[in-house]
């Protein structure tokens, strides 16, 4: 598949410039079955942050959300050819995910927790990231307590509510892709968000009431906005 | 509608899955109820709060994904041109180990069996051997018939004595080389005792016995003709004798 075409040499209007982003998400996986790396890449972008957020918000812990994020990639570009546009490829990749957490989760329940005597870190060559000296500290810490509360508030769902509950607010799937993703039935998918929603609202009820946690949230989003519009 | 029927399709209106006639009884129920409004109000600050602080990915995500990318496809592959590349599992290598490890185990407790015997000493050895009959020959390292100082080799067969001098196809010997098998691996039991002594002596005990009852019979006999004797007129029996 050849995405960039070359310009006329007789002058005649070029034609447009096939950017990958602007490419389905169905597409680019085709193209991986066909060996395009660069399309691989295009849905690593794509995903690589929503994935991290559903896993972190699973599983708890950011270095096995980070390792689980990259397990669920890798399988995706190994299992490429298995992929069959019957579902969303959005579909797909969250099932994956799903399935690596629930059995992460399932693991962990059977094995006691080891703590590691020796914090030294496996990967030192791993570039550090310089902290943000523009920053203001006191909205970091703020910023830092919001995402506690609501992290907390999440891990604290019970699990089977907790996956279709963020399939929906984090993810913003379908009913529909989420009953694909859980194999349970629709009404059971909306009947658990619904609880999950009940029980996140008494577990943040502290934010609800905290003036200063919601002014940092007021002013994220207002940061937020202005980093869309800047882009646009 | 009643307040906790609202409730439930809140969820449903927020996610815009209520039809549109719920919709409108649902409008008309919030606006006459402000615990419902405060419901509904919290759910979508929840919302907002939970896309609000959406977690970021370390600057270094990708650079591990494709290291960890490309390890995995040299695993698939079966490269194994590169040498930080991990290695296959070894599904065999625990038995492996556990074999040699058994198998030296085992040779550790037949050592222990064999040289911590307690009959294990030579001297006496070829004292039991040679000290049985005048005629027993045991050959020493050195060769001398009458070393008993020196490990015995073997034993001349045709001229090997008995216990105590009783002729017998199976000699006692307190140690060493066994004369019938030819290794003293097969010869002691666990306990380090020699197994041909043990039945020697069983035997010679049998015998023993037996030779006992024998001279018992015997000394009855003895004293039954003696009682004879006692009663016979003897003068009468001299007479008829001349």
């Amino acid at each position: 598949m050849n995405l960039s075409r070359d310009e006329n040499t007789n002058g005649s209007p070029a034609p447009r410039r096939v950017e990958l982003r602007d490419i389905r998400d169905e597409d680019l996986i085709v193209m991986v079955q066909e060996g395009h790396k660069k399309a691989f890449d295009e849905l690593v972008a794509r995903y690589k942050g929503r994935l991290f957020s559903f896993i972190l918000r699973m599983v708890k812990d950011p270095t096995l959300a980070e390792e689980l994020t990259q397990e669920t990639l890798i399988r995706v570009y190994i299992h490429a050819a298995k992929y069959r546009e019957i579902a969303k490829f959005s579909t797909w990749v969250f099932t994956i995910a799903t399935n690596l957490v629930r059995n992460k989760m399932r693991q962990r329940s059977r094995r006691p927790r080891v703590i590691s005597l020796n914090p030294a870190p496996d990967d030192d060559e791993m570039p550090v990231d310089p902290p943000d000296m523009t920053a203001d500290p006191s909205e970091g810490i703020h910023r830092e307590e919001l995402a506690n509360l609501i992290n907390d508030a999440t891990s604290r769902i019970p699990e089977k509510y907790r996956i279709p509950f963020l399939l929906r607010e984090v993810e913003q799937l379908s009913y529909e892709e989420i009953q694909q993703v859980t194999g349970l039935k629709l009404g059971t998918v909306r009947s658990r968000i619904n609880r999950a929603r009940n029980k996140f609202r008494q577990l943040i009820k502290p934010m609800l009431k905290n003036e200063t946690l919601l002014h940092e949230l007021e002013r994220i989003e207002a940061r937020a906005a202005e980093e869309k519009d800047k882009d646009f | 509608m009643r307040c906790h029927k609202a409730k439930d399709y809140i969820s449903q209106e927020m996610d815009e899955h209520l039809p549109p006639d719920v919709t409108v009884n649902l409008t008309e129920h919030l606006d006459s109820c402000a615990d419902c409004r405060r419901f509904r109000a919290d759910l979508l600050l929840g919302r907002r709060a939970m896309s609000a602080t959406t977690p970021e990915l370390p600057e270094n995500f990708e650079w591990k994904l494709q290291l960890k990318l490309n390890q995995t496809l040299q695993r698939t592959a079966g490269e194994t041109a590169y040498p930080w590349a991990e290695p296959a599992p070894d599904n065999w290598r625990w038995f492996r180990n556990f074999g040699a490890a058994a198998a030296m185990g085992m040779a550790a407790v037949l050592a222990l069996a064999v040289f911590l015997g307690p009959d294990n000493v030579p001297g006496e050895s070829g004292q039991a051997l040679s000290g049985g009959t005048s005629s027993g020959v045991v050959r020493s390292i050195s060769g001398g018939a009458g070393n008993t100082d020196r490990l015995p080799l073997f034993v001349d067969q045709s001229r090997r004595g008995g216990f105590y001098g009783v002729g017998s196809q199976h000699p006692v010997s307190a140690g060493g080389f066994s004369q019938s098998s030819g290794s003293r691996f097969f010869d002691r039991g666990w306990s380090g005792h020699n197994t041909n002594d043990l039945r020697t002596i069983q035997r010679l005990r049998i015998q023993n016995s037996q030779l006992n009852r024998d001279l018992f019979q015997q000394q009855q006999m003895i004293q039954g003709m003696r009682g004879q004797l006692d009663t016979v007129d003897t003068n009468a029996l001299e007479l008829e004798l001349e």
